[in-house]
């Protein structure tokens, strides 16, 4: 089945989506408006368990909406609206009911540009743990060097822990809010664009990151750089127009994609 | 080709440096208008201040008369400090330079337990109607010159006309002298030593800071490490100054001077430190003016003292006028706005412990909580609407709500909880309207980041977006204070007295008190409207007061500013 739009065949969402080993969050037909204007068209992703998923596709395809949606930020925009579901373990994030807390806590999220709290350095880190957890002084000084440490940036600040997190540069400032973000451990770590802002060297040390990230955590990355997608991802999604045009394992993708639309996109012939 | 659109570039360059120059150009033009309107106010309001307050029983008697004619004006001045009389006679010197040379003729004036004849003294070439007068409690005497010539009249001995207990003069205006004295007043220095080294420290340190150079800079390299004598010799400096000073205004304000100089240096040192040890030179002057002046705010501080010390200090504030004297209803000069001054404080306070929590969370729900219905656009507009109001139907509906008994009239009376409350309800709209666009320029990516860790909405607001938005919510509120502070119209509808001989009460309407009060703005405008001239220069002496006060309060807003943002910066 496809649909022609502009020129191009769009296929529908696939539903071929096949991971090795445990699956840690479903997305299951999921469509999604903005007021009058649909966004996402029956998208599915299974998102693999201590692995890590790339979207990508061209901008506007929904890669950061649909990221949005995993840990239900896209509420906060008031024209927004979806129909599916969306389970992790036997929790319905998706659920009307559901604990946006408890979500937002497991499902971590880093953002395209680099956001820390205007507080010290030791305030980014500990706010959410402290929010999440009680923990004593002693706990808190622990889990702040141990955050800051598997972010790759405890010997940049370790002697500056109470000076401004925003006089950082800005990759310093992106591992702080990874810091941020696995001090209060989640499962799952959502990146939106996370070196889009950033210079090839700051985003070395954040591909880096994600491929040390991987052993405790679940990533999931949207990008725009189809060779950090090939470097650092081991599952990869290709959207367009709000359809999961095609889902598989990197390798596969990048050198025998299943779907034309996605043999041009790789080899930059469109998007 | 190319060379067109050269030509083309050009022209529009020079377009462009024209508009450039003509718009600063204007700029510059319309401020140094406003300059000069500002200018023409501040002259204004201070010319009829400077009255010759210590000869001021002896002014001239009209404007309409000739110089050489003087009103002659006693309070008490048979009575000593026990109330006993005084047997002293008054003495005037009278001297002109007549026809056949200077005459110089004395008036002897004996005071009595009653009330004396009254009488008035002519000035002639032949000399004086008479060279000695009875006067008695409250008298008041004219001596009138038929001459030509100014007639000058000097005491030579007696009490002061209206002296107070201690026999001083009692008959000081909020500025006491006519002379603008700026180090030296009345013959005796402003400033004790100690008090004048306190300043030129600070001011030199703050050219110093402001334009620093590797010369000017080098005698603070040779205070590394004595940060601690440094401190201790700083603090009993300014302890000495206070207490040499005898606790005056000025040895408070040279103490201050010291202190601020102290955290002044200290903080400079602490900077120069810093940029030494980062390899940098040390006249990077924005750097070092940032470790100083950014985080606390010290130098706008010292700037703020040293212009304050440059306008009041040589004019010799009359504290007394500000907060002990009531209104004497014979004696403009003897007046103080006390029972006003008191006034104006009630009401603001209730103003602002009312309206601020209001208006702050009212921002805050229709900002953050509200969900964009019809109804929340509706009190949206109707909010807008309100801040642009004019002041006296906000009087007009706290008369009916505030004042008023009976309907939905709460009953207190022309009061200063029922002032209080109206005037806050007038900064309500302002204040709503300044937080919201406070909470609105907190950037998306923050509330996102702390959505992100898993904050409620809750958290995120009292977390992050309210200190965030302090600074404009905390400047738009002292704003709105300071605007109604000068209102006179709402509270002339509300109930304000035109004389007010005692301190307010400000819960009078709940315990049942004198509901009676007033306020600066009422007081100034019942004076300007009495005919004689002497009370002008006493509204013009209780505006130049109420925008000291304004100043304060601004400044209170700047130094909450500061510590909001500098607890967002640290």
């Amino acid at each position: 089945m496809s649909e022609k739009i502009g020129g191009e065949h769009v296929p529908d969402s696939t539903r071929a989506l096949d991971v090795d080993g445990d699956i840690d969050l479903m997305v299951d037909d999921l469509d999604l408006w903005y007021a009058d204007k649909q966004a996402l068209f029956g998208v599915s992703l299974p998102i693999a368990k201590n692995a890590v998923t790339a979207l990508i596709g061209p901008s506007g395809c929904g890669k950061s909406t649909l990221l949005r949606t995993i840990n239900r930020m896209n509420d906060l925009i008031p024209i927004c609206r979806y129909e599916g579901t969306i389970t992790k373990g036997d929790v319905e994030i998706t659920a009307k009911d559901a604990d946006l807390v408890e979500i937002r806590k497991n499902i971590g999220m880093v953002f395209q540009r680099p956001n820390p709290f205007p507080k010290s350095i030791y305030e980014n880190v500990g706010y959410g743990v402290r929010l999440h957890y009680q923990p004593s002084r002693e706990e808190l000084d622990e889990i702040i060097e141990k955050s800051l440490k598997r972010a790759a940036i405890w010997s940049e600040v370790a002697d500056r822990l109470h000076d401004l997190g925003t006089s950082l540069s800005g990759g310093q400032q992106q591992r702080l809010c990874i810091a941020r973000t696995i001090a209060i451990e989640p499962d799952i770590i959502l990146m939106d664009e996370p070196c889009s802002a950033l210079d090839p060297i700051a985003t070395a040390a954040i591909e880096e990151l994600i491929l040390e990230l991987k052993k405790d955590f679940t990533v999931v990355i949207v990008t725009h750089s189809m060779s950090q997608a090939a470097r650092v991802s081991d599952y990869t999604g290709f959207m367009y127009l709000g359809r999961m045009v095609e889902f598989s394992k990197t390798d596969k993708i990048f050198s025998d994609p299943a779907e034309e639309l996605t043999k041009r996109y790789i080899t930059g012939r469109f998007g | 080709m190319k060379k067109d659109i050269d030509t083309l570039k050009k022209r529009s360059r020079r377009r462009r440096d024209v508009v450039e120059q003509a718009g600063s150009a204007s700029l510059a033009l319309s401020g140094l208008v406003g300059m000069f309107f500002l200018v023409v106010l501040v002259w204004q309001i201070a010319i009829p201040t400077f009255i010759d307050g210590e000869n001021g029983e002896i002014s001239a008697a009209s404007e309409f008369i000739p110089i050489s004619d003087y009103v002659l004006e006693w309070d008490h001045p048979n009575v000593n400090e026990q109330g006993d009389l005084k047997t002293e006679p008054i003495v005037l010197t009278i001297t002109w330079e007549g026809q056949t040379g200077a005459q110089t003729h004395d008036l002897e004036i004996v005071v009595t337990a009653n009330r004396g004849e009254k009488e008035d003294v002519q000035i002639s070439e032949e000399g004086l109607s008479t060279t000695s007068i009875e006067v008695g409690k409250k008298t008041k005497f004219y001596l009138k010159s038929v001459l030509d010539v100014p007639v000058s009249v000097e005491q030579r001995s007696g009490p002061v006309p209206a002296a107070d207990a201690s026999g001083n003069p009692h008959v000081s205006s909020f500025v006491v002298s006519g002379d603008v004295a700026v180090l030296i007043s009345n013959g005796s220095a402003v400033f004790e030593p100690l008090e004048m080294a306190g300043w030129t420290s600070l001011l030199v340190l703050t050219f110093i800071v402001s334009r620093p150079t590797e010369r000017r800079l080098a005698p603070l390299v040779r205070c590394y490490g004595r940060e601690r004598q440094i401190r201790g010799i700083i603090l009993l400096l300014a302890i000495f100054t206070i207490v040499i000073g005898q606790t005056t205004l000025s040895a408070f304000l040279g103490g201050l001077c010291w202190l601020l100089f102290g955290v002044a240096l200290l903080r400079t040192i602490e900077g120069m430190e810093r940029l030494q040890n980062q390899g940098r030179s040390l006249t990077e002057v924005k750097r070092l003016k940032h470790s100083i002046s950014d985080r606390e705010g010290l130098l706008l501080w010292s700037r703020m003292l040293l212009v304050s010390a440059c306008f009041f200090i040589p004019l010799d504030i009359d504290i007394p006028f500000l907060t002990e004297r009531y209104q004497d209803i014979f004696q403009p000069y003897a007046s103080g706005i006390r029972s006003a001054f008191f006034g104006t404080v009630w009401v603001m306070s209730i103003a602002m412990l009312v309206s601020m929590p209001i208006s702050i969370g009212a921002a805050i729900y229709l900002e953050e909580y509200a969900a964009p219905t019809r109804t929340t656009k509706l009190i949206q507009a109707l909010v807008t609407n309100l801040a642009g109001v004019p002041s006296i139907v906000f009087g007009m509906f706290g008369l009916a709500i505030f004042v008023k008994q009976g309907g939905i009239g709460l009953g207190l009376g022309p009061s200063i909880l029922a002032a209080g409350l109206t005037m806050g309800v007038m900064a309500m709209p302002i204040i709503v309207l300044a937080s919201q666009e406070a909470l609105r320029s907190v950037p998306r990516s923050l509330r996102e980041s702390a959505y992100g860790v898993g904050c409620t909405q809750w958290q995120v607001v009292k977390d992050h977006v309210l200190p965030s938005a302090m600074p404009g919510i905390m400047t738009g509120s002292i704003l709105a204070m300071s605007r109604i502070m000068g209102e006179a119209a709402p509270l002339v509808v509300v109930g304000a007295a035109a004389l007010v001989l005692f301190d307010p009460e400000p819960l009078a309407a709940l315990t049942g008190g004198n509901l009676n009060f007033t306020v600066i703005p009422i007081q100034i405008y019942f004076w300007t409207s009495e005919p004689e001239h002497a009370w002008h220069s006493m509204a013009a002496a209780a505006s130049i007061a109420l925008i000291l006060l304004l100043i304060a309060m601004n400044s209170i807003a700047i130094v909450l500013r500061q510590h909001f943002r500098k607890r967002l910066n640290s």
